[in-house]
């Protein structure tokens, strides 16, 4: 296997950073870092009403993508639609009904991996502004390389060279007090998918392996945020009312 | 929407009685004094030319970037300076996104005056090529928590952000000696700007019909008080701006009264400004000190006090195996300003995935020859390398942090990729040592 860029193995993840409640005015905030690649997240609401084309039996969600610099194009566009819609489908929309909840992402370096380093950052921010949730999501980005080995957590040049890559958000296995009787036929809920976005064209075989290789690596990144939403949650207190 | 309304924070009135009955006996809601700022943290990203201020509650963030552009056709000897502000929806629920609201536009024309009309950035040193190609500087300024006195904060944003900035040496040349060629940063050192003058805006709101005077207002505050004006002044005792609008009158002896306090405040910022500047400086400065080209090192999360302890005992017997060893071991010099991002930000939890060992210590290093690395082959221990690292040095050296004088830094942040550790104009010095061995 040869080595990439900044040294790591196939299976290696760079350094996580994760740090909520940083701003004063955001109900929640949370700034998650990947190696360069840095997303700060902040979460307003819920708020009352929502806009026109949702539907008011639920709550929805409406997610700003600011860049670094430069104009809003499509590419953030796509960027919020698509976190929208993981959101969306992580939170329990029927327990305020009728509510617009915000959710801003800044940019504040890019080094490849941005759209899944900001799922985990709006994430972490939700928990800290305490929406209500099922369980969390964890992403991740898994390349394709064209022997067919898969390389996890792409840097940007690793994402302009590779001919496929995909964005893969995983479900975070909830920890639950009451032992769960586990069904033998039964799934676990981590093995389901969220989101997947992938870019290029692989063989079917090989995005098979990138759903394994990422499951398994999202196992690592849940347990890394477990324990750092655990962490600072003993000075937590309602902001939403300020 | 007609719902935000709803939404937005508005005082009540308890809480405006109680700011302006305060206010009347010179106390203020935070136990500031009336003409004190409230506390300044300045600190840069890991690009050249990004910083983030917070001022209070108010925290900004500033990115500046360069383009070679066609100069203005009125002025086709200088570069220009365009300034853009974004106020973030996540400053403030009131803040909506799209078009820039009156307040955003007025905080980006101010800061814009100071600093482009005042001719405090030079612009006749970014022209490459008179009438075809001038550099063309950007400075995005993002205003991500609103605590109040969003101009003063993000002018000094502004400034840090320019003081770091560095845009890429070129020369002109090619065929017709018209061509511009735009140095690689890794071959040539890019440049910094040339500033002149630091001009630094100071806000006063006025409470009472002009009677009490207060600097650095806090969100609630503004929102009490009628009357607003903003004075950019340089060190020097220049006055670059003066803005007011609207509101009620101010008698002119309190102007003067303002444009004196705000003198003596311009030269405390700008000294503060300049020392934040001066160590990040140092910093740099220090991570291009010479490195022997056969180990680089690597900066490694330790993300428990108990294992560096333990580390620190194992790095010792190391570095005694290791003395003689002809491959120099070196040791990394750490980048505070990345810890510190991170530490003054909330709590961080950094999570290295590559410490499932004892990792090694890295410290810094006075001395010139020195150049640190540490990476336990044994322990199997994954690190990050440069791209121009030897894959065949990688598996056999067994390298240790050597203790200096410095004392040892402990690692709290996450390695950064080599690009940032190495300044890579070494690399014609690596490969020039590799090829002779």
């Amino acid at each position: 296997m040869e080595d990439r860029t900044d040294g790591r193995n196939a299976n290696q993840l760079r350094p996580l950073g994760c740090s909520r409640n940083i701003l004063n005015r955001a109900h929640g905030s949370a700034r998650w870092s990947q190696g360069n690649t840095i997303v700060l997240a902040a979460v307003y609401g819920p708020k009352s009403g929502t806009k026109k084309g949702e539907n008011p039996e639920k709550a929805s969600f409406e997610v700003i993508w600011k860049p670094k610099t430069g104009q809003i194009g499509k590419q953030e566009r796509e960027y919020e639609m698509i976190l929208k819609r993981t959101l969306q489908s992580i939170c329990l929309v029927n327990v305020h009904p009728n509510t617009t909840t915000s959710v801003i992402v800044q940019v504040v370096g890019d080094d490849g991996s941005l759209l899944p380093c900001a799922i985990n950052a709006s994430c972490a921010a939700l928990v800290d502004a305490g929406i209500p949730m099922k369980h969390l999501a964890v992403s991740i980005s898994c390349g394709l390389m064209e022997e067919g080995s898969i390389i996890l957590d792409l840097t940007k040049s690793e994402e302009e060279k590779l001919k496929a890559f995909a964005y893969l958000v995983f479900p975070n296995s909830p920890l639950s007090v009451i032992d769960k009787v586990h069904s033998s036929k039964e799934e676990p809920i981590e093995h389901g998918i969220i989101t997947s976005v992938s870019y290029g064209a692989m063989p079917v075989s090989g995005y098979f392996d990138c759903l394994e290789r990422g499951r398994a690596a999202s196992a690592a990144i849940s347990e890394f945020l477990r324990r750092s939403l655990q962490k600072q949650s003993s000075d937590d207190a309602s902001r939403a009312a300020q | 929407m007609e719902q935000r309304w709803a939404n937005t924070s508005r005082l009540t009135i308890n809480e405006k009685q109680f700011i302006e009955e305060a206010l009347r006996s010179e106390i203020r809601v935070d136990g500031r004094r009336l003409y004190d700022y409230r506390r300044l943290t300045i600190k840069f990203g890991r690009e050249d030319g990004s910083s983030e201020v917070q001022l209070g509650e108010t925290h900004v963030m500033a990115f500046v970037t360069g383009q070679l552009m066609q100069p203005y056709r009125d002025r086709p000897n200088e570069g220009t300076l365009a300034i853009f502000t974004e106020f973030s929806p996540m400053a403030d629920p009131s803040f909506e996104p799209g078009r820039p609201g009156e307040a955003a536009i007025e905080l980006g024309r101010v800061i814009d005056r100071g600093l482009r009309e005042s001719r405090a950035v030079d612009m006749e040193s970014l022209c490459v090529v008179a009438g075809k190609s001038v550099w063309a500087i950007r400075v995005d300024l993002h205003i991500i928590d609103n605590g109040g006195n969003l101009i003063d904060a993000a002018n000094i944003a502004a400034l840090a952000a320019l003081s770091t900035f560095r845009r890429p040496e070129c020369s002109v040349g090619g065929d017709d000696n018209q061509e511009i060629i735009v140095h690689d940063p890794e071959v040539r050192d890019p440049i910094p700007l040339t500033i002149h003058h630091f001009p630094i805006a100071v806000t006063f709101a006025f409470f009472q019909e002009g009677n009490t005077l207060v600097i650095d207002p806090h969100y609630k505050e503004e929102a009490v008080s009628g009357v607003r004006m903003t004075v950019t002044v340089n060190s020097n005792g220049d006055v670059c701006t003066i803005q007011k609008a609207g509101g009620e009158g101010i008698l002119s002896g309190d102007v003067m009264r303002c444009l004196r306090i705000a003198s003596l405040k311009a030269s405390e910022m700008t000294t503060k400004i300049k020392e934040a500047v001066e160590t990040y400086n140092a910093e740099v400065a220090l991570k291009k000190v010479k490195r022997h080209p056969s180990l680089i090192a690597k900066k490694i999360t330790v993300p428990d006090v108990e294992m560096k302890e333990a580390s620190f005992q194992k790095t010792k017997e190391l570095s005694a195996d290791m003395e003689n060893s002809p491959n120099q071991t070196s040791t990394s010099l750490t980048t505070t300003k990345d810890r510190d991002t991170n530490a003054s930000i909330g709590r961080p939890l950094n999570w290295d995935p590559y410490s499932s060992s004892a990792p090694a210590i890295v410290s810094s290093s006075t001395l010139p020859e020195l150049v640190g690395t540490s990476k336990d082959a044994n322990e199997d221990q994954m690190m990050q390398t440069d791209e121009e690292y030897d894959p065949n040095l990688k598996k056999d050296q067994i390298a240790s942090a050597t203790g200096v004088s410095s004392g040892i830094h402990k690692q709290n942040s996450p390695p950064k990729s080599l690009k940032d550790a190495v300044k890579p104009k070494h690399k014609r010095k690596k490969n020039a040592e590799r090829g002779a061995r």
